[in-house]
């Protein structure tokens, strides 16, 4: 009984200490937050990438996504088997002796094909540029730079 | 007292997965491959599979007998069926699962299926570049065949005539070399080399290759002496 008397105290304490922050600094940020400082190598955060950048975005989610809400201009390369790799390959070839910076992004800040999407793009030996985009499709979203989108406020 | 109550809280969901990546060396005909991720429920309280989703069209998983509750101490198995398509070389697809309250993005467990598969027919190396206005001298992919039976290069198709290529037989069935030259290099271009083997597993047997005539990277030219 006097345990849950201490928790119900240490409960009312932080439910207070939580909406005395709330009122005082506004609700919680739920927008993803890229710190450039702490990315990985071969990573980049959108804020380092101009809308108006020469960039060729890949998108490594299904196909059904690429189509529903891909970025403009983007090309395909995911990892199901059901599709034709080297149409892949062939795509990106062609579009990098154009625009040799490449950002590879799928769903999410956890989904990690696009890092090995990324691996294959390298492995074609084209010189291009490879990166993967921080939060993925997530951040693009945000941001208002995929197809049927608006920047978040 | 009160501290043990407030660990019971934090420990309260959770399944034990002793192993959490499984690398499956597929053998050269396997059309599917299969994993399996034993687990347990190492916490005192039920937990929950909510959801599970590997994110690809390719991968079947099916808990055993379909059982989604685990009480204390109870123990279970993952199996995810992984079909290969045209893929060769090492694939990593990844299995999400989601337990009791895990919010949409951040499921609790993550479990990695890395499939090896065998490389019949390699091609080194993939891509042959030349510099703009540099040496347009020939240059050369050596196509080795990693089979018991031999496989033999049917032929030869460029995407474009800004490139000539000829076929050496070194060794037939095992090794040949792919000469390749730019017709002209004042010009940027890229051909595309589509090599057929008789093969008979399908996902080997047409390869790519690619021909490229390009100004150097910022990198590259960083990099030349």
């Amino acid at each position: 009984m006097k345990v849950l008397g201490q928790l119900a105290v240490i409960a009312a304490f932080a439910l207070a200490a939580a909406g005395g922050t709330w009122w005082i600094k506004g609700p919680p940020l739920r927008t993803l937050a890229c710190d450039p400082a702490s990315l990985k190598a071969d990573e980049v955060c959108l804020q380092q990438i101009p809308a108006d950048a020469g960039v060729l975005w890949v998108d490594a989610r299904p196909r059904g996504e690429w189509l529903r809400n891909g970025v403009e201009g983007s090309v395909l390369w995911n990892l199901d088997p059901a599709e034709d790799m080297q149409a892949f390959e062939a795509e990106v070839a062609v579009r990098i002796v154009d625009t040799p910076r490449v950002i590879v992004y799928c769903g999410d800040e956890s989904c990690g094909v696009s890092r090995q999407v990324a691996e294959r793009i390298r492995a074609l030996g084209l010189g291009a540029e490879v990166s993967v985009l921080f939060g993925g499709w997530r951040s693009l979203s945000e941001a208002g730079r995929v197809r049927g989108s608006s920047p978040n406020p | 007292m009160l501290v043990a109550a407030m660990s019971a809280v934090v420990q309260a969901a959770g399944l034990d997965f002793p192993q959490t990546l499984k690398e499956i060396h597929a053998p050269v005909d396997a059309k599917v491959v299969t994993a399996g991720f034993e687990f347990t429920n190492r916490t005192d309280k039920p937990v929950q599979v909510v959801k599970y989703d590997a994110a690809c069209s390719c991968m079947a998983l099916k808990i055993k007998d379909s059982k989604l509750r685990y009480a204390p101490g109870e123990s279970g198995m993952l199996r995810a069926d992984f079909e290969m398509g045209n893929f060769s070389g090492t694939v990593d697809k990844v299995v999400a699962l989601w337990l009791d309250d895990d919010p949409a993005d951040k499921p609790s467990v993550k479990l990695t299926v890395r499939v090896h598969i065998p490389v019949l027919v390699s091609l080194e190396p993939k891509t042959l570049k030349w510099e703009l206005n540099g040496d347009g001298g020939p240059q050369t992919i050596r196509i080795t065949m990693n089979h018991d039976s031999p496989i033999r290069v049917v032929s030869v198709n460029s995407s474009s005539a800004a490139f000539q290529h000829e076929l050496k037989t070194i060794e037939d069935g095992k090794l040949y070399e792919l000469i390749v030259k730019p017709v002209e290099i004042g010009s940027p271009g890229l051909g595309i080399l589509r090599i057929e083997t008789d093969c008979t597993l399908a996902r080997h047997r047409l390869q790519q290759a690619f021909a490229v005539v390009r100004k150097p990277t910022p990198g590259e030219a960083a990099a030349k002496p």
